[in-house]
């Protein structure tokens, strides 16, 4: 079988033939473009780890300068602030020897130390500064040669002298002599000073006062600053006021609300005393200013009627220059500072006397130095075992969003974050953020149904230690244009309101080693 | 030239490319151009031929991919549409290509039963073994459940290559038998060849906030494609090698060896058997570099110290972080030379005529390469009705499918040769849902008769 095909179509097929076969695939690729498709993106947005040490002493000790938190052995922590209530200087009451112009009235002149309460005797003072100057008036015709001696002021074994030759009728001022190193001996609060006024023939005279100002004898001592390192007695019975004040306690951030309840909270006042002789503190009055303004009196047992005796460097032991300390505590089971303390203490108002040789003793020597001091010491330690429900705390950050700052949200159909916790802490937290501008208006927030539990508490055992990882996952999914607000804020303002476990209703122990984590990431949909 | 051969490799790591497998064309020995296939074939009644151009491409993904699962037509506009395709992906999956471009080419019929030969062509071949998690992970994101928790490796394996080759061949017909071979001057043009050794990247998204986990130990040789490769963004930014000339046509230069044989065992029965490309190997040597990156990243977002934060540290900056991205996976560039070889492939048939207007043939072709091997057995039958025109269709199982159905045209008006053979019958009349492209086509000229 044959067939033919005139000649002049034979091109013509080849040619159609090429045309079909191609003209089918390869016109058609010339625009080809993507189809819109749906895709998600899901990566990591940040994450941090809060420790639960950190976390309180930010908390509790924010604005505590002298605080620690001590780890104990067994990982719990105490909260330890300590700090000065009081110091009383010695000098503030025992200050006897003022400026003054001693006047010697006679050539054998007692000189009475009037500063001296009657309860105190004086029987040795070592001068560490200050100077005294002859003053005299020759109210004779002829010169006179003066001595003034003080028999019960030595220095090695020397009585203190000075003395002049005055011209007829001269007022005389003499250069100031330091006393540093004189050791003064009164008796019975008294001295004697001696003076010797010879004219030309050898005989005495008595010098009159100074006729311009009859209130100036004819012969005085100018004491001028002076100052002793030691002094030496007998205090007797007597009551004077120590210290009356009233202090700012800040145990928590003054813009945390919510309620916190403290187990077991222990207070020690510590008494550091230099002075040498016996002194028994008296509490008039000691209370504390809640948070809510109500007065708590300071109730305890430990302390009788009040009054606390205080231990002293003894003189007859050799303790001249030593501290002794006496200290007192107060916890729950001999006070009322449980409720105080839980009552979230602002204020510390006490009124504290002093009562010298209460027993009245007459054989105790006493003495005081230049440093020495009664200083009463606080010391607050907060075992941080308690519960909190609703705790409150704030903070504003600013925000970067970084590269989502500039993200093309065109393509984007939906958002969601996922804000993950582990949490080894007995504490469950709530947690909305608001997103501000500039002005610190809000923007947007977080949540729109009011704060969420992104924090649960780990469960805890029956001694309220938190046993394991809690973990807490929090969807939070957004539309485009809340996303939009959201990425372009400068600022975030955090509400955390921390709660311990079981709804803040049963006590907990922090450890220091107890952290959180938290961690965000985020999903975007988007539709190209 | 350089362009579109890299369009052309470009297409093989993009699209479904596989080893040449030609079973119809290779039935058809009176077509000058199945010269290629066969050293022994000449067309016995002509002494003159000219090759003019053709063109032969196979290519084909594993599984049943077709066009239609990556394209969507809205009228007259096509997109590109990786949804139903990801769907039918397997976890690896094979892409492989081989193109052929004869340019031109010659042959002689000799006194004494001798043959020569000489052509031109351009050729490419390339194999890109690649994970489902690629295409997945660019079209779909991150995001969705399939990736949360889940270590996907995106790494994709990548032996693509072209090539000018020039054959010289002679052959000699002894009766019953006919005998040729083919000296193949090859000439590289450009290649990109993945290191085995190093071809790993994985993407690991933790369910938990979604932290990137990124790993990756990959390195590839190229030659007169990539000239650098820098880090631009959370990207890469790829300069092509621009400064290619024709001098460096003969700088990678190899030879090979084509053998065939057939054997006409009566008037109605023949058999023939060829061996292609043997020892067929480039040694890339001009603008050849080697690219590699090593590294493990873990993005955790953001680590503020939360220390700093409770201390009242009054900026959270979510900036931070990705930056390290690319100092961590930058490639780094070093010489290298390389070499590729050039898949060899076998042919074996058998044709028996019946009467003068049919014949029956069944074709063997087998391919081997290091990184995918290919097998095919066609069974075919020929209607010649006129003598200048052959119409002919196939049966044929390969690696790929049971089920190919091809088909060849050929006609023969004058001294014209023209044929079109596809292994592959859905590539012409549904080229969209056909899974396998395979063409073969080109033109010829034949003249004089031999001498009887």
């Amino acid at each position: 079988m044959s067939m033919s095909i005139p000649h002049f179509y034979r091109p013509v097929l080849l040619f159609a033939l090429l045309v079909w076969v191609f003209s089918c695939t390869l016109s058609d690729f010339e625009d080809l473009e993507l189809a819109e498709r749906d895709a998600e993106y899901a990566f990591p947005l940040f994450q941090t780890s809060l420790n639960l040490k950190d976390l309180m002493d930010e908390v509790l000790n924010d604005t505590l300068p002298g605080d620690t938190i001590l780890v104990n052995a067994d990982g719990t922590m105490t909260l330890i602030y300590s700090g000065d209530l009081v110091s009383k200087p010695a000098l503030d009451l025992f200050n006897f020897f003022p400026d003054t112009l001693i006047p010697l009235t006679d050539s054998l002149a007692e000189l009475p130390l009037d500063e001296i309460p009657n309860s105190i005797r004086v029987d040795r003072v070592d001068f560490s500064g200050g100077t005294i100057a002859l003053v005299a008036f020759n109210s004779w015709t002829d010169s006179v040669d003066l001595t003034v001696t003080i028999p019960q002021m030595l220095k090695n074994g020397q009585a203190f002298e000075v003395g002049t030759k005055l011209a007829p009728s001269q007022f005389y001022f003499g250069p100031t002599i330091p006393i540093a190193g004189y050791v003064l001996a009164p008796t019975n609060n008294n001295l004697v000073a001696r003076y010797v006024a010879v004219d030309k023939n050898g005989t005495r005279v008595k010098l009159e006062p100074f006729f311009p100002n009859p209130e100036i004898d004819g012969v005085a001592l100018d004491l001028d600053k002076p100052a002793f390192s030691y002094m030496q007695g007998y205090w007797g019975y007597e009551v004077y006021p120590l210290t009356e004040d009233t202090i700012e306690i800040d145990l928590n951030q003054t813009d945390l609300e919510g309620e916190v309840y403290i187990t077991d909270p222990k207070v020690t006042f510590t008494v550091a005393n230099s002075w040498g002789f016996p002194t028994r503190l008296l509490i008039e009055k000691m209370v504390f200013v809640g948070r809510n303004g109500q007065e708590i009196p300071l109730q305890t047992t430990a302390l009788d009627s009040g009054a606390l005796d205080l231990a002293y460097p003894s003189f007859a032991a050799g303790e001249v220059g030593q501290t002794k300390f006496t200290k007192i505590f107060f916890d729950k089971n001999n006070s009322n500072i449980d409720d105080i303390f839980n009552a979230q203490p602002v204020q510390l108002i006490y009124d504290i006397d002093g009562i010298a040789n209460v027993e009245q003793d007459p054989d105790v020597t006493g003495f005081i130095t230049d440093s020495s001091v009664v200083d009463l010491l606080v010391s607050v330690e907060l075992l941080l075992e308690g519960s909190a429900l609703n705790f409150g705390a704030e903070q504003t950050v600013e925000l970067n969003f970084g590269e989502y700052d500039d993200l093309d949200t065109a393509n984007i159909t939906a958002v969601e974050f996922k804000l993950v916790t582990e949490n080894e802490m007995p504490i469950s937290s709530d947690l909305q953020i608001y997103f501000l501008d500039d002005q610190e208006q809000v923007l947007d927030s977080l949540f729109l149904d009011g704060p969420q539990t992104m924090l649960r508490a780990a469960p805890v055992d029956n001694n309220g230690v938190a046993m394991g990882v809690e973990r807490t996952e929090t969807f939070i999914p957004m539309s485009t244009a809340r996303f939009n607000r959201i990425r372009t804020s400068p600022k975030a303002q955090l509400l955390t309101y921390f709660t311990t476990a079981q709804g803040g209703q049963v006590p907990v122990k922090l450890i220091a080693t107890q952290d959180a984590v938290v961690k965000m990431g985020l999903r975007i949909s988007t539709r190209f | 030239m350089r362009a579109i051969l890299f369009a052309g490799l470009s297409l093989l790591t993009g699209t479904v490319l596989k080893a040449q497998q030609e079973l119809m064309f290779y039935q058809m020995p009176e077509y000058w151009h199945a010269n290629a296939l066969n050293p022994a074939f000449f067309p016995q009644d002509r002494t003159v031929q000219i090759g003019l151009p053709g063109y032969g491409l196979d290519a084909w993904n594993s599984g049943d991919i077709t066009f239609d699962d990556f394209l969507d037509r809205d009228g007259d506009k096509l997109y590109l549409d990786f949804s139903k395709l990801i769907q039918e992906l397997e976890p690896e999956n094979d892409f492989i290509a081989d193109q052929r471009l004869e340019t031109v080419s010659l042959g002689l019929r000799l006194k004494g039963g001798f043959y020569a030969s000489f052509a031109h062509a351009v050729r490419a071949h390339g194999v890109v073994v690649y994970p489902k998690g690629l295409p997945q992970i660019l079209w779909e994101g991150n995001g969705g459940p399939d990736f949360l928790g889940q270590t996907v490796e995106v790494a994709p394996i990548v032996r693509g290559f072209g090539w000018h080759e020039i054959r010289l061949g002679l052959a000699k017909d002894l009766g019953k038998w006919t005998v040729g071979g083919h000296v193949n001057v090859i000439s590289g043009l450009a290649a990109l060849e993945s290191d085995q050794s190093r071809r790993t990247a994985t993407v690991f998204t933790d369910p938990d906030i979604y932290q990137l986990t990124l790993k990756a130990d990959y390195g590839f040789w190229s030659s007169n494609i990539v000239e650098s490769i820098d880090t631009f963004e959370l990207g890469y930014r790829v300069k092509f090698v621009d400064d290619f000339n024709s001098a460096d046509l003969f700088s990678n230069t190899g030879v090979s060896f084509n053998l065939g044989a057939q054997y006409r065992i009566n008037e109605q029965l023949s058999v023939s058997a060829s061996i292609l490309d043997i020892g067929g190997n480039l040694s890339w040597k001009n603008n050849s570099y080697y690219f590699s990156t090593k590294g493990e990243y873990l993005y955790e977002g953001d680590i503020i110290d939360g220390k700093e934060l409770i201390q009242g540290s009054d900026s959270i900056d979510l900036d931070d972080g990705l930056d390290t991205l690319n100092d961590v996976f930058a490639f780094s560039r070093s010489d290298g030379s390389f070499s590729s070889a050039i898949p060899t492939r076998y042919y074996a048939g058998v044709q028996y005529q019946l009467g003068a207007d049919w014949a029956v043939n069944a074709t063997v072709f087998h391919q081997q390469s290091s990184l995918v091997s290919q097998t095919a057995v066609g069974l075919g039958l020929r209607w010649t009705p006129l003598y200048w025109l052959s119409l002919g269709a196939n049966y044929g199982i390969n690696t790929r499918s049971a089920a190919n159905v091809g088909f060849h045209l050929g006609v023969r008006p004058g001294p014209v040769q023209f044929y079109f053979a596809s292994d592959n019958l859905l590539t012409l009349f549904q080229p969209y849902a056909s899974p396998q492209v395979n063409v073969r086509t080109g033109l010829s000229l034949a003249f004089g008769k031999p001498r009887t």
